[in-house]
């Protein structure tokens, strides 16, 4: 899966799931800040990219790291890679 | 210097009378609960134990008239046989008092901080506000619950804390997942003026006029459909746009 696959799949979670413009969608802007996500959120928000990408993800420190919409993209692609690795 | 001084006093004059309350009226309500208690059921009992705290809190509302005004606004029916789910913004200290204009039995969602007043956080504890921080969202949810399922309201501050400044802060979704997970409408509830009357990092009052504006219900039909994060940003919208009215700058 390409950076530009995982970029645009993951901004649809967030058009889909938070109804969040996408001109909002940008890889500075702060998911709890910029996007008002709470804690709660995101567990929805973990949910729907379970769903989207078909990986599961475990709650574990690198999800408590990410701050940023470019972080979740990079989480992504982590796991991703790492899928593709085994 | 003046202008100074007469604040000073004003709230000299307050603070004596609050205090005179604390002393006098709480023992007469918790006496006045004790014996009717005797007579009848707990949830009896509760009702009229949140009734007297909202008495109180309406004393201790009109203290500062004329100085201080407080003006409560309803946008449409108020139907107070069911309960609701009440969102409120929050600037200032003055907010849990400011509720007591509501004509429903309701508790407040608060941080611990309020239960650590003497003898007013026993009360709140005894009335069962529920301390939101100190819980998983399980828990709360069931307590909630079990509130709503007796017809008492809830009043949600969803911000979460105090703002500084007239900017409404980002909303937590706890309020919003409850009126999902319980079928409960929402009524939003519009504060402006207090920031003034009292200001962040402050406990001086000044003299000015609270408005207290109860916007119209969001019935569960209407909203039972959405996520909690949508519904979250609509009341959001609804109330950022009602404090730009209110305020002038719409």
């Amino acid at each position: 899966m390409t950076e530009q696959e995982i970029i645009e799949k993951t901004n649809r979670v967030f058009e889909d799931s938070f109804e969040i413009e996408p001109d909002r969608l940008n890889p500075e802007a702060h998911i709890f800040i910029d996007l008002g996500l709470d804690s709660l959120d995101i567990v929805d928000l973990i949910v729907a990219l379970q769903s989207s990408f078909g990986i599961k993800i475990r709650t574990d420190e690198k999800v408590r790291d990410i701050r940023t919409l470019g972080d979740v993209y990079r989480f992504i692609a982590t796991i991703k890679n790492g899928e593709q690795a085994e | 210097m003046i202008g100074r001084l007469m604040l000073y006093l004003f709230n000299f004059y307050f603070y004596t009378l609050f205090l005179l309350c604390v002393i006098v009226l709480i023992p007469l309500f918790t006496i006045f609960v004790a014996v009717t208690r005797v007579f009848s059921t707990h949830r009896n009992t509760m009702r009229r134990f949140r009734r007297a705290m909202v008495w109180w809190g309406r004393v201790v509302s009109a203290l500062p008239y004329p100085f201080i005004k407080i003006r409560y606004e309803l946008d449409g029916a108020n139907d107070v046989s069911k309960p609701y789910i009440f969102i409120c913004n929050h600037r200032s200290a003055t907010d849990a008092f400011l509720m007591k204009v509501l004509p429903h039995e309701f508790v407040e969602i608060v941080n611990d901080w309020p239960f650590k007043i003497p003898v007013l956080g026993f009360y709140a504890k005894f009335a069962a506000f529920l301390d939101i921080r100190n819980m998983t969202h399980e828990q709360f949810v069931e307590k909630a619950s079990r509130l709503l399922q007796e017809g008492v309201s809830i009043v949600f501050f969803p911000e979460g804390t105090r703002s500084r400044d007239r900017n409404m802060g980002n909303f937590h979704s706890a309020a919003f997942r409850l009126a999902l997970e319980t079928g409960t409408s929402l009524i939003p509830v519009c504060m402006t003026g207090n920031e003034i009357v009292m200001p962040k990092g402050s406990s001086l009052l000044r003299p000015g006029t609270i408005r207290v504006r109860q916007l119209p219900p969001l019935e569960w039909e209407n909203i039972s459909g959405m996520t909690p994060f949508a519904l979250k940003r609509r009341v959001w919208d609804m109330m950022k746009r009602e404090l730009s009215v209110m305020e002038g700058d719409a």
